[in-house]
């Protein structure tokens, strides 16, 4: 054994101590990315940061709690950030200030994700593409929807109890966005690691074909894992509009490609049936440190953008290679 | 001659290109409908069809090879404004003409593909995830280049892509119209074999011969040259420089594409790439005149852009839901050419 590992080269063995554990690894690089953020700028290393960024990540785990089931699955979901943007707009829009309609809006935002989501699942089956471009083409008039709805510019606002629901600190630092996420987190791992609906997913995203042979319902599993996915989004969008209390069209959009890449970073196989949630909120934490240390080291936004757009292809060099043409 | 008609119109009917044809020919009907025929076939109105759509079309060409050889680049949007942005800035800044601003622009759509082709070919990476990264860093490279929207091409360069040749041709069609007579002698050269097997299955292709990867390099090429042409078409267009523009045209390209029959790897042609484009076109067209019509009709019937935006994506949309059935088009003319192979082997008494 030990052999072998001599004869490895440095690549591949570093390719084995992230496939080990991409959790554990996320973890210790979004460390070292904040340490590296505070030894640049020492100010910076204070509760209004901490705070800050256990929010956003809190909000992207969230996001990303659909996706990596739909990855899981063999599936991809591009309309979480069309998804939120609408559920955001749809909670401003109705609350207009009053607590009271939490519920109302809340069984709204879940209705409209089933519904998109059952219309994801749906066409992806029906339709012959690659589920990316089919989700996109939803999340396009999904946000169309939007635009029409809010005729371009904002509307509402979210109750004021709700936004301090999210946004209070508790001991200083910790925002109270954590205790949606006692409920939220044991969802979701319920879900991908004790319901028979899970197993099911990890077994179709491995092989479908075996799956279907094992007799799966394999169309159905495929339709659920939409569904919770655009329930989830639905969710974190409301999340978001009363962290941000105004929405307008298209806010959060950057969200469908930021989840996808915390999924990535956390070890979900774009190939489907490898995976876990832990690796996606580790994910969702180095993805929020590294946006916090591009906007604290200040650099101009041309320059974020490539950094964002090269992590992104270094991390699909480290996860997500296919094989080789010549085995 | 009745058979002969008959059998031809079959032969198409199994061509990738049927769906995207029937189509377009629908939605152009509708279109004239909608316009009138007297408006529609006007000088004035063809010309501004092809100069304003040009670029997407030019989009959905380069998108094409890529298709066929089984990959894609979604940052090909992106890519417009950046031989927009460094055409203008080498114009401006350097002095120098702009035809060779152009041909920097060229070289830098070039070098970008290549970027992409060593990304998605030799890394292996999934070609959708990694080109939405490029888009990423082509972007911030654009902001670098040029911070604002700015600068202006001399006036000859804008009214010759706006004139008419001979009093009707749009000058802006001899865009396409060149690369279709390139792509269709291209085809019929031993690349033209190499990018449909590689497309199909690339390990089967391997075996028999070709290098996946130097065809999916060829691939790369022809897209970028094709795409440095749009971004040309595009900066003639609006006569100006501008580094966020065009994102759009990625995603509305591959729908294009897609409306049009091109299958992913070894499915589909140059004229899907056209007839999908024409779909989307036309669609467009076709709303935004069903709605001013509207509005002249029915007094007090106000419409924003938003709805119009709304139909127009429902639409695509229902296009691609359109492609149920090329799928089943597709099985069908796969079938029938295992049915023939084997016919023709029960023939030879292999």
């Amino acid at each position: 054994m030990t052999d072998t590992a001599r004869r490895m080269t440095f690549n591949q063995r570093v390719q084995i101590f992230i496939k080990a554990s991409p959790a554990r690894m996320a973890v210790i690089i979004s460390l070292m990315l904040f340490a590296i953020t505070v030894a640049f700028n020492p100010p910076s290393f204070n509760a209004n940061t901490l705070n800050a960024v256990l929010l956003l990540t809190l909000l992207l785990s969230f996001a990303a709690a659909g996706q990596t089931m739909v990855l899981i699955g063999g599936g991809l979901d591009f309309s979480v950030g069309a998804m939120m943007s609408s559920a955001a707009i749809l909670t401003t829009y109705l609350m207009n200030g009053q607590d009271g309609k939490f519920w109302l809006v809340f069984g709204l935002a879940m209705l409209m994700g089933a519904a998109v989501g059952f219309l994801n699942g749906f066409c992806s089956i029906k339709i012959d593409l690659p589920p990316m471009i089919v989700t996109m083409a939803i999340s396009n008039v999904v946000t169309r929807v939007g635009y029409v709805l809010t005729q371009g510019s904002p509307s509402g606002w979210v109750g004021p109890s709700f936004r301090q629901s999210i946004v209070a600190k508790i001991a200083g630092v910790v925002p109270s966005l954590t205790l949606y996420a006692l409920i939220v987190f044991p969802l979701v791992f319920f879900l991908l690691n004790r319901s028979r609906f899970g197993k099911q997913l990890y077994l179709m995203g491995n092989n479908p074909t075996a799956a279907a042979l094992a007799g799966i319902k394999v169309n159905r599993v495929r339709v659920l894992m939409y569904i919770f996915s655009g329930m989830l989004s639905c969710f974190a969008g409301m999340i978001g509009a009363g962290y941000m209390s105004t929405a307008r069209a298209q806010i959060f959009d950057e969200y469908a490609f930021t989840s996808l890449v915390a999924v990535i970073v956390g070890g979900t196989a774009f190939t489907g049936g490898i995976g876990s949630y832990t690796g996606s909120i580790a994910g969702a934490l180095l993805i929020t440190v590294l946006s916090n240390g591009l906007t604290v080291l200040q650099l101009s936004q041309p320059i974020r953008n490539i950094v964002q757009g090269v992590v992104m292809i270094l991390l699909l060099i480290l996860y997500n290679r296919a094989r080789p043409v010549r085995q | 001659m009745m058979e002969g008609v008959r059998r031809a119109f079959e032969r198409f009917r199994r061509t990738p290109a049927f769906m995207g044809f029937s189509l377009f020919i629908f939605v152009l009907i509708l279109n004239i409908v909608v316009q009138t025929p007297g408006q529609f076939f006007s000088a004035r109105n063809m010309n501004s069809l092809f100069s304003k759509n040009v670029p997407l079309l030019l989009t959905t060409m380069a998108m094409t090879p890529l298709l066929i050889s089984g990959t894609l680049d979604i940052a090909i949007g992106i890519q417009l404004a950046m031989v927009n942005v460094v055409s203008v800035m080498v114009f401006q800044q350097w002095g120098t003409s702009l035809y060779v601003g152009f041909l920097m622009g060229m070289l830098a759509s070039l070098v970008v593909s290549v970027f992409c082709w060593f990304l998605v070919s030799v890394l292996r990476l999934p070609a959708m995830l990694a080109s939405y990264s490029l888009i990423y860093i082509v972007r911030g490279i654009n902001v670098l280049v040029m911070p604002s929207p700015q600068g202006r091409i001399p006036d000859a360069f804008y009214k010759t892509y706006d004139m008419r040749l001979g009093g009707f041709f749009p000058f802006s069609a001899l865009f396409p119209l060149v690369v279709l007579i390139a792509w269709y002698y291209l085809m019929r050269t031993r690349f033209g074999r190499n990018i449909y097997a590689v497309g199909g299955n690339p390990r089967n292709a391997f075996a028999a011969g070709i290098d996946p990867v130097w065809v999916q390099f060829q691939a790369f090429m022809i897209k970028g040259v094709i795409t440095g042409l749009a971004g040309i078409a595009l900066t003639l267009m609006t006569a100006s420089g501008n580094p966020l523009q065009g994102e759009a045209y990625g995603l509305r390209s591959l729908s294009a594409a897609i409306i049009g029959g091109l299958g992913f790897g070894g499915w589909g042609s140059m004229a899907c790439a056209v007839f999908g484009t024409g779909f989307l076109v036309l669609i467009q067209n076709t709303v935004y005149y069903f709605f001013s019509l509207l509005t002249k009709a029915i007094p007090g019937f106000t419409v924003t852009s938003y709805w119009q935006n709304l139909v127009s994506d429902v639409i695509i949309f229902l296009g691609l839901l359109m492609t149920i059935v090329t799928a089943k088009g597709q099985r069908e003319a796969l079938r029938q050419g295992f049915v023939r192979q084997f016919k023709r082997r029960e023939r030879l008494g292999d």
